[in-house]
């Protein structure tokens, strides 16, 4: 169980000049629920893009199970953010839940009976079964974060990447979400979840990464979640390194 | 002469035109889905006047050294106008990307710079060289009749080609253009994807504007998916429609515009024919337009339907309302019940006839109107809801208590059954509402 799930040795990612992260490394124990926190424009989600490979790093390696991502893709489930896609796309509930299975099966190979099945029991687990035929503009934000989860839960994977799952959603819908991702983690499965709330943070995880551009700290929430590292982390000292950064992408960029 | 749509099918002169029109329409009619969905329907626009000095240099090109061959003049228009519409989208890419312009700012100005270029050059050939000047014209608004046998055999061709590409990849687009981040994450190479569906864009536009048209194309891409999204929520069936639309523009735009100079034609005139193109797009737009008014979930005509609908019930509930306050005995008089709607006598009237029909109300042999156990359950409902939310908006909001009868007004008659239950769990079931009026119980509950 306390096989090391996720090893980031030196990354660094940068967009244009500007560092969105720097010099991180870390690793963290598998069937755990990992809280990754930070302020605003901290690299959180960064974080997650960059191991996966969706935002290439300037230098540095992530490893999940002692290897690259390409080649345990299918043990890794990713939730992104709900405000990157577009809710007015002509698709219904059943249809997204159901491109969790395109991982497993393919793009080229129709979804068979058993693997509609399997996406309305991953409906039910989240409580949305009854949405299947909904379009998605018609549904609230939590239950269109419910619906995110659900393609998630589908993908059957051992790792969860969930970026900002409780940003905008209903009380009703985060206990449901929390509720879920405790059962996955009695399963023995690790979950990263993005967080921008610190008051329940000491409620929900078990181990946080604190983030802002530079690693801050990695560990157990007992250990690193103390008021010195969240001044480190939310606190002035990094705005500096921001100034800088600014200045030196007008400098190279010619302005 | 007179002829039935089915000779536009068969007839040498017609068939041509209206088979490869169709075709035409019908490809860009599926890709336009695409363009549409991803908001980026002005790409049309800009690739499509991005062809143009295209097809103005490759037709030079090909008089001057072709001067014969139809076939291969064809050919090369179709090379040069994809040559500069990728031009195009390359300088568009490159503008975003490297320097940063807005993406509306880009494509205005290689819409507009493309265009001048072709405009440019093809005003010096004015002069010159009329009849490649002629032929150059054809491009601008479309003119379908000069089509042959070959252009079926091309379009049909290409029309086959896109249709094939969206039935294999149908799930890659839609996983793709619905969630970029997330399908990466599964391992899809979503750029070399991108890039077919760009080239595909490019191929209909090249192909397309030899029917409708430099300047109209980019109207064919989006009329009939606009129109197709009014009717469905499924991606599948958007593309069905939208082909069908598409097709469906394509012949009525060939057929009107010989159909309609026949008919306005008076006798002894010269014969006139309008152009294919715009009739084609004006056909669409038509689709478009007939959709907004019929579409049964978001057209104007069911929408207006529906509100009227909700008036009425609002009217009926008001006038049950009315009936409740009065009690069961001894009933109310006609009178009172009209005074308490703010509508017309004779609405009224209507109103209450319809209420003892549905059996809520019944006519007491005193002449005046009671409840019937129905109604009185209906109506109890009613004014249970409407305190119920004004104990919400007093409690929970922090409004004042004589300023949300109005609005409670209005929320009895929108309030659902789940609405209902949570408010009765938020609230605790109260008994009392801020007037100190009694709230009636839930029914099933008395």
């Amino acid at each position: 169980m306390n096989e090391e799930i996720l090893h980031i040795e030196n990354l660094s990612v940068n967009y244009d000049k500007t560092a969105v992260l720097w010099d991180i490394s870390l690793s963290v124990p598998g069937g755990k629920l990992i809280g990754i926190i930070g302020p605003n424009g901290a690299g959180k989600s960064t974080l997650l893009k960059a191991s996966m490979g969706l935002v290439s790093p300037i230098t540095g390696k992530v490893e999940f199970y002692g290897k690259p991502f390409k080649k345990v893709r299918d043990r890794i489930a990713y939730v992104p953010q709900r405000s990157s896609v577009d809710w007015d796309f002509p698709v219904t509930v059943f249809d997204v839940v159901l491109m969790g299975i395109y991982g497993k099966l393919g793009f080229f190979k129709w979804p068979k009976l058993a693997h509609k099945e399997a996406a309305k029991q991953a409906l039910e687990k989240v409580g949305m079964l009854a949405f299947a035929g909904r379009q998605i503009s018609q549904l609230s934000s939590g239950q269109q974060q419910r619906v995110f989860i659900a393609r998630a839960l589908l993908q059957e994977a051992d790792v969860y990447l969930l970026d900002e799952p409780f940003a905008g959603v209903d009380m009703a819908t985060e206990k449901t979400i929390i509720t879920l991702l405790d059962k996955l983690k009695a399963e023995g499965k690790t979950i990263f979840v993005v967080h921008h709330d610190l008051t329940c943070v000491d409620k929900y995880f078990d181990w946080v990464i604190m983030l802002n551009t530079c690693l801050i700290a990695s560990g157990p929430v007992e250990d690193v979640f103390h008021a010195e590292n969240l001044m480190r982390t939310y606190g002035k000292s990094a705005i500096l390194l921001d100034e800088a950064a600014k200045l030196s992408q007008t400098k190279s960029a010619g302005l | 002469m007179n002829y039935s749509l089915f000779d536009f099918f068969t007839d040498p002169v017609f068939r041509a035109p209206t088979i490869g029109s169709m075709l035409m329409c019908l490809a860009s009619s599926l890709i336009g889905v695409l363009v549409f969905i991803r908001r980026r329907s002005l790409l049309g626009e800009a690739l499509s006047h991005a062809t143009y000095p295209g097809v103005v240099i490759s037709l030079v090109i090909m008089s001057l050294y072709f001067p014969d061959s139809e076939e291969k003049a064809a050919l090369g228009i179709l090379i040069g106008a994809f040559a500069f519409a990728f031009l195009g989208l390359f300088v568009i890419h490159q503008m975003e990307t490297k320097l940063r312009v807005k993406s509306d700012a880009a494509l205005c100005f290689v819409l507009s710079s493309f265009f001048g270029l072709g405009i440019l050059i093809a005003s010096r050939i004015q002069i010159t060289h009329v009849s490649w000047y002629k032929k150059i014209q054809l491009f601008l608004y479309g003119q379908s009749a000069t089509m042959t046998d070959i252009h079926i055999l091309i379009y049909g061709a290409l029309s086959l080609l896109i249709i094939a590409f969206l039935l294999l990849l149908f799930r890659s687009i839609k996983a793709i253009y619905f969630d970029v981040d997330f399908t990466k994450s599964l391992g899809m190479r979503v750029n070399f994807f991108e890039n077919m569906i760009f080239l595909l864009l490019v191929l209909a536009i090249c192909i397309g504007i030899r029917s409708v048209g430099v300047v109209l194309m980019s109207g064919m891409l989006i009329a009939p998916a606009i129109g197709a999204r009014q009717y469905t929520h499924k991606l599948s069936l958007l593309f069905v429609l939208s082909g069908f639309f598409g097709m469906f523009s394509g012949f009525f735009g060939n057929y009107l515009s010989v159909f309609i100079p026949l008919v306005l034609q008076k006798e002894g005139e010269k014969t006139f024919s309008l152009p294919t193109g715009p009739m084609i797009l004006l056909f669409a737009a038509f689709i478009c337009a007939l959709s907004f008014l019929v579409a049964p979930h978001t057209g104007l005509l069911s929408r207006s339907m529906r509100i009227i609908q909700f008036r009425r019930k609002c009217v009926v509930e008001n006038a049950l309302k009315t009936l409740w306050k009065k009690g069961i005995g001894e009933g109310a008089k006609k009178q009172a019940i009209f005074d308490g709607l703010k509508i017309t006598r004779i609405s009224s009237f209507f109103v209450l006839l319809k209420l003892v029909r549905q059996g809520w109300v019944e006519k007491l042999p005193s002449k005046n109107y009671q409840l019937t156990p129905f109604g009185f359950e209906y109506a109890s409902r009613i004014v249970r809801l409407h305190r119920l939310w004004e104990v919400y908006l007093v409690s929970y909001l922090g409004q004042k208590v004589e300023k949300v009868h109005r609005n409670a007004e209005e929320m009895e008659h929108i309030i659902t059954p789940e609405l209902e239950r949570e408010l009765t769990e938020l609230l605790k079931d109260p008994k009392i509402d801020p007037h100190k009026q009694p709230i009636p119980a839930k029914i099933g509950e008395l």
